[in-house]
């Protein structure tokens, strides 16, 4: 059995030698060097593009710009976007397709023999804008008579996406309540800070097919994607994944892939058939790929006097940025989030996706659970200070257990495990003992350690993630083994799997091989796999929302068995295709919000400790305990590596990551002013707790993990610094300055 | 402008423009992309090398300046029958490694923090010492574990 060990992962000698290959690692011999150019404009309307002095520059060869577009839209879930934004497009575009809407819309490729060429090129591109009125941020979107970022889609507002709940009576849930807790909380903007930034290389492959080698999350989304605006046939684009150095979300929708892909297709068509290169540098990827959302959520939590909620409202505002991206999906997880795993019998929330000129939010680890559970977890915690009664216990007397409706009015599915959860946590935090005196610590080594203004605090949370896109969308996840053997064999000697799903990090080809070898019986050094190409693997949908253990790993099981069926009737070798769908899943009805958005959850909690010192505003992390019902872990030390990566990436967005805007412009692209964590700020301890209630549906009973760790530590850290300082804190991240600011608040 | 340097024992010799950044030379003119770019400001360390055995962050450097040094990258780290350095099994055996993008520039300035500090190392000091690298998959816990099982035994 290969399921549940850890065997060391098959491309990590690669990555320690130095061997493995990335996206736009190498450069193929005579490759030309593209330069994405970016509009530069928040909001404003082309009026003319000349690129004669571009293509005078010596060494550059062409430039692409939206006449090469045959179809000049995309969008992963709405095309709301040009592809280029230009004034001489023909091609079909439901977008008005002249109008820039962030400062990264694109507006020319610009194609040369060496990448200093380019850029020289990208320099002589001249270009007349009108500006429109800037609409960079939510209250600017949402003023009466607000200019509309996108008045093409016929709505009369820039919240162009609207959720609802509207269960029971929540007046007279209010009515019932001996305490309620009305507050507003704002969430940041956090970029994704892959250490790979965005790079790639195109090429007509020897079959004909439009060919993109680049690190991405879902192979045949970003060919359908390529595929829509080429104007081409999906088979007639081939998608590769190369290592790709982390993704997080950040690489689910186009960054150059389009650019890449028209540029391939057009020289092709002129006689140029040489491969193109592309890399953005940090500063281009922070500018022009999605974040994940900011937003302002209000809510209101009433309970009785012995901690049980009677009512919930909440309004969920989030900032889309100039397209959509994935935001009605985020959308719809935070509006289910916000409700956390609780039974409430009468709540009213209305979510909004909000247009603005500014960088698209999208899918980032978490996808709106980090932002719904922020708001929930925290007027949980005031709740139950404000009662008198244990966190934890204030939890355990409202969470949700299997049979429970949740808060779209239908049954939980089966195996919801959120009290074993929330138990396990609070035992394994050892919450019944005090907390000892703090340690000294300075944030700075030459800095003496402060001893006499440190304050320790403890804080809890807890919550879930659905598995997978839901609300509707049409799961699916394809996987093909082949056995190997001669005709007289009983078991076959070796097994190949093909499958697109995406390693972008987190270990899922090895996970999906040790599958595939307790599927098969073949043992896990001759199970070997073929990942990630268009050309020879199916679907794997996205390496995203927690989902592509279970769904590959259902897939898997599919094509195990049948593959063993076609051994047995002597095909050798042996091939089973499956194509794995999970149960269907509803979008909420729009007025009532009622439906089954979901076919399967994960449960987390954790425990964090910090060290608060008041004179500098300086936070510590002493410990954190991160508890995880994952079903079953498959790979048990790719778990933790899930866990403890995820707390870490949280630590950042709770603590220093802090992207500023100004006027629609982002002002610290890069990592000398957008921090995040080194080794010296991490917590000092994870402990790392991994429960295993097995899912009904799950592949050897797994659920998903990759998110969970994430999305609860900023409430449960907000409530240490609180327990700590006496502070609560409705925004972070807590930064030094602004933990210092609201002390001092408080103090006058 | 010619420079010469020994890079993992050979000698490379190369016409440079002066302005030309030591890892743009390492990946480009003598095509070793083990060495990685993650940034602009020398923030992240993905393309950290040793020169004449310290290690350097290989964007804080013009090739011009390296000439006439000894240049190891993660390439050479290995021993000549190919067995990997122990700092390299180390990262692999404790699972120091996600992406793998951080990984050449941690494991050459682990390394090199474990060869500086003979007595031995614990955790405070591998914190202090991979300060200037930055990893954003593991959470860094298991990257302190792989440098103290070689650290704690120098």
């Amino acid at each position: 059995m290969s399921v549940g060990q850890s065997p060391l992962r098959h491309d990590a000698a690669a990555k320690t030698d130095g061997s493995i290959e990335y996206a736009g690692d190498t450069v193929p011999a005579g490759a030309l060097q593209a330069v994405v150019v970016f509009s530069g404009r928040a909001h404003a309307r082309m009026l003319l593009m000349s690129t004669d002095s571009a293509l005078a520059v010596p060494g550059v060869v062409d430039i692409i710009t939206a006449a090469d577009a045959p179809v000049n839209e995309y969008g992963l879930t709405m095309r709301d976007q040009p592809a280029l934004v230009g004034v001489d497009h023909t091609g079909a575009a439901a977008v008005d397709a002249a109008v820039s809407r962030w400062e990264a819309d694109q507006i020319a490729v610009v194609i040369a023999e060496t990448r200093a060429a380019a850029t020289a090129g990208a320099a002589a591109i001249e270009v007349e804008w009108e500006d429109l009125p800037l609409v960079d941020n939510i209250d600017a979107a949402l003023a009466p008579k607000a200019p509309l970022v996108h008045p093409e889609n016929g709505l009369d507002t820039n919240a162009y996406h609207h959720l609802r709940i509207r269960k029971g009576d929540p007046d007279f849930g209010f009515a019932l309540a001996y305490a309620v807790i009305d507050e507003v909380y704002e969430v940041p903007h956090q970029e994704h800070a892959y250490l790979q930034p965005e790079a790639g290389t195109a090429y007509i492959d020897n079959e004909g097919r439009v060919t993109i080698e680049i690190g991405g999350q879902w192979t045949s989304e970003d060919r359908e994607q390529v595929a829509h605006v080429l104007g081409l046939p999906e088979d007639r684009v081939r998608i590769i994944y190369k290592a790709i150095g982390g993704a997080f979300g950040g690489k689910e929708d186009m960054s150059i892939q389009i650019a890449l892909g028209l540029a391939a297709m057009r020289l092709a068509e002129r006689g140029e058939h040489r491969p193109i290169h592309c890399r953005w540098s940090r500063e281009e990827s922070i500018v022009g790929h999605h974040k994940r959302h900011r937003g302002r959520i209000r809510i209101r939590l009433g309970a009785t006097h012995d901690g049980t909620i009677t009512a919930l409202e909440a309004d969920v505002d989030l900032d889309a940025g100039a397209y959509n991206y994935t935001s009605n999906k985020v959308l719809g997880n935070a509006h289910v989030s916000v409700a956390g795993a609780y039974r409430i019998p009468h709540a009213r929330i209305d979510s909004r996706a909000i247009y603005t000129t500014t960088v698209p939010g999208g899918a980032f680890r978490g996808f709106g659970g980090p932002q719904g559970h922020f708001a929930i977890e925290s007027a949980v915690n005031r709740l139950a200070a404000e009662l008198g009664i244990d966190p934890v216990e204030m939890r355990l007397r409202n969470a949700l257990v299997d049979g429970d409706d949740g808060i779209t009015q239908t049954v939980m599915p089966e195996g919801v495990s959120m009290r074993e959860v929330i138990t396990a946590c609070s035992l394994q935090a050892e919450l019944d003992e005090a907390l000892p005196d703090p340690e000294p610590f300075s944030p700075i080594a030459s800095l003496p350690s402060a001893t006499t203004s440190l304050r320790r605090g403890r804080g809890f949370a807890a919550g879930f993630k659905n598995i997978g896109f839901s609300f509707g969308f049409p799961e699916r996840c394809e996987a093909e083994i082949v056995l190997n053997g001669n005709p007289n064999d009983e078991t076959p000697t070796s097994a190949e799997l093909f499958h697109g799903g995406a390693e972008v990090g987190q270990g899922a080809h090895l996970a999906m091989r040790q599958m595939a070898s307790d599927a098969t019986g073949v043992s896990l050094d001759d199970v070997h796999g073929h990942f990630s190409d268009t050309a020879t693997s199916g679907d794997p949908g996205s390496a995203s929302a927690s989902r592509l253990t279970f769904m590959a790993g259902n897939s898997i099981l599919g094509a195990a068995e049948e593959a063993e069926k076609a051994w047995r009737e002597g095909d050798r070798p042996a091939r089973g295709f499956f194509r794995y769908t999970p149960p269907p899943t509803e979008a909420l009805d729009p007025e009532t919000g009622t439906g089954a958005p979901n076919f399967c959850y994960g449960y987390m909690a954790q425990c964090i400790e910090v060290t608060v010192d008041v004179d500098t505003g300086h936070i510590r992390v002493d410990r954190v305990t991160s508890t995880h019902d994952v079903g079953k872990a498959i790979n048990p030390a790719l778990v933790r590596g899930q866990i403890e990566g995820a707390v870490v990436q949280a630590h950042g967005y709770a603590i220093s990551e802090d992207l500023q805007l100004a006027d629609g412009f982002i002002t610290n692209p890069r990592f000398s002013s957008y921090l995040i964590p080194g080794i010296g700020d991490i917590p000092l301890q994870v402990d790392s707790q991994i429960l295993e209630f097995a899912d009904p549906l799950g592949p050897f009973g797994a659920r998903g993990v990759a998110e969970m760790p994430f999305i609860t530590y900023t409430p449960a850290l907000t409530a240490a610094v609180h327990d700590a300082t006496g502070l609560w804190f409705n925004t972070f991240p807590l930064t030094p300055s602004r933990v210092l600011g609201g002390l001092q608040a408080a103090e006058e | 402008m010619e420079v010469s340097m020994s890079v993992n024992g050979d000698t490379q010799t190369s016409d440079v423009e002066p302005r030309t950044l030591l890892v743009h030379h390492i990946r480009d003119t003598l095509g070793l992309t083990g060495t990685n770019i993650g940034c602009d400001t020398s923030s992240c360390g993905a393309c950290t090398i040793h020169v004449n055995g310290e290690s350097v962050k290989s964007c804080t450097m013009l090739a011009v300046q390296a000439d006439g040094t000894e240049i190891t990258t993660i390439e050479g780290l290995a021993g000549d029958d190919g067995e990997l350095h122990p700092m390299q099994a180390a990262f692999m055996e404790c699972h120091g490694l996600q992406c793998g993008y951080c990984t050449p520039g941690m494991v050459m300035a682990a390394s090199s923090l474990v060869a500086e500090n003979p007595e031995g190392l614990d955790e405070t000091a591998v914190r202090q010492g991979l300060e200037g690298n930055l990893c954003r998959c593991t959470g860094y816990h298991n990257i302190v574990k792989a440098v103290l099982a070689v650290g704690d035994t120098a």
